[in-house]
C-alpha cells in the first residue's frame, strides 16, 4: 500500500464513522436500508430482536467484483456511549451467502465482516466504517470515513439536514480513493442521502426507514 | 444512472424545508383527573430514530398513555393511564430496552 494511502487511512481512522445509518433499531423493529453507488447497490432488510442485535437478509450487486451477493447478516451493537448531547456507538457485523459471478460462473459461498463506528451530537457526525468482502474468488477491503455538520438543530417530526463528505478507500479498486460530497435529510423514521462521487462521477443515494 | 438523478432529484424535493415544515409536537398540558405525568432525563438523545425508538418502547407499557420527546432538553415526557403507575426502574428498564440511558425521574415537575 503506498505511503499516502497509508497516511489517508490512518487520518480517517482518526476520525472514526459508519456508511450505514444505525443498522440496529430497537427491540422489535424492522429497518430497511438501501444504498446505491458507483460500486454497488445493496438492500438490507433486517430485524433488531434487542436494542444491540439485528438480522436479517442483505442482497448486494457489486459492479466493482462483478458478483450478486445474497445471504444473512447480523450486526452487533458492541458498544454504545450515551452521554448528555451525543451519542457514539460500535459495530460489528458478519454475513454469509451465495456469491454469484456476473455471467455463466458458478455461484459460491461468500461471507463478509465489517466493523464501524460513529460519533454524532445534533450538530457534528463523525463515522468510520470498514469491510472486507469474500465473493469466491473475489476479495475486497474497503473502509470509509464520514464527517457532517447540521447547518441547523431541528425537533423531532421536523426535518433534518446534514452536509456530509465521504472519503472512501478500497485498495483494489479502479480509484483506489474517492471523495463523496452528500447531503443527509432526515424526518421520522426516515433517512435518505444524496451525493456524488467526484472521482467515479457516480450518484450515490441511500436511504434507511425504520418501522 | 438516470434512474438515480431522478431519485434524487425527487428525493431532495420531497424532503425539502417547506415539505419538511412540520413543528415538534407540543405535550398536552396537565388535566384535572388525569394520570401521572413523569419527566425523565435520558442520555443520548441525537436524532429522530433516538425518539422514535424511546416512543415505540416506552409507549407500549400497559401504564403508558402519550409520550414526548425533547431531544434539545434531552428529556422524555411520560403522560401515564389514570389510575396507572410505573416506577422509576420500570421506566428506566424500558428506556434501556430502547438503547439509551435514565439519568433521572421528575415526578413532581407537573404539579
Amino acid at each position: 500500500m503506498p505511503p499516502r494511502y497509508l497516511a489517508a487511512g490512518l487520518a480517517l481512522a482518526a476520525f472514526a464513522a459508519p456508511a450505514s445509518a444505525r443498522p440496529v433499531s430497537y427491540a422489535g423493529g424492522w429497518t430497511l436500508m438501501q444504498d446505491n453507488n458507483g460500486m454497488y447497490s445493496s438492500l438490507h432488510a433486517h430485524y433488531s430482536p434487542t436494542a444491540t442485535d439485528s438480522i436479517g437478509l442483505y442482497v448486494e450487486q457489486n459492479q466493482e467484483m462483478d458478483t450478486t451477493f445474497t445471504g444473512l447478516k447480523y450486526t452487533r451493537l458492541a458498544r454504545r456511549w450515551n452521554a448528555p448531547q451525543s451519542q457514539g456507538n460500535l459495530y460489528l457485523s458478519l454475513g454469509a451467502g451465495a456469491a454469484d459471478p456476473f455471467g455463466d460462473g458458478e455461484a459460491q459461498w461468500g461471507s463478509m465482516a465489517g466493523v464501524a463506528a460513529d460519533w454524532e451530537t445534533r450538530r457534528v457526525f463523525v463515522s468510520y466504517d470498514a469491510h472486507v468482502r469474500d465473493y469466491g474468488e473475489n476479495e475486497s477491503l474497503s473502509h470509509a470515513a464520514r464527517i457532517g455538520i447540521a447547518p441547523y438543530v431541528a425537533e423531532f417530526g421536523a426535518l433534518h439536514t446534514w452536509a456530509m463528505v465521504q472519503v472512501e478507500n478500497t485498495p483494489d479498486a479502479d480509484e483506489p480513493v474517492t471523495v463523496t460530497p452528500l447531503l443527509r435529510f432526515f424526518r421520522g423514521p426516515l433517512l435518505v442521502e444524496a451525493g456524488y462521487t467526484l472521482e467515479d462521477e457516480e450518484f450515490l443515494l441511500n436511504w434507511t426507514w425504520r418501522f | 444512472m438516470k434512474l438515480i438523478k431522478t431519485l434524487a432529484i425527487a428525493t431532495a424535493l420531497t424532503l425539502s424545508p417547506v415539505a419538511g415544515s412540520a413543528l415538534a409536537e407540543t405535550p398536552a398540558k396537565a388535566e384535572a383527573g388525569a394520570g401521572e405525568i413523569l419527566l425523565a432525563k435520558v442520555n443520548g438523545l441525537v436524532c429522530d430514530f433516538c425518539a422514535q425508538s424511546i416512543r415505540k418502547i416506552v409507549g407500549k407499557d400497559d401504564a403508558v398513555q402519550k409520550v414526548y420527546v425533547d431531544l434539545s432538553k434531552g428529556e422524555v415526557r411520560v403522560d401515564l393511564k389514570p389510575g396507572k403507575s410505573l416506577d422509576d426502574a420500570a421506566l428506566e428498564a424500558l428506556i434501556r430496552k430502547a438503547g439509551y440511558s435514565m439519568v433521572s425521574v421528575d415526578r413532581n415537575f407537573a404539579k
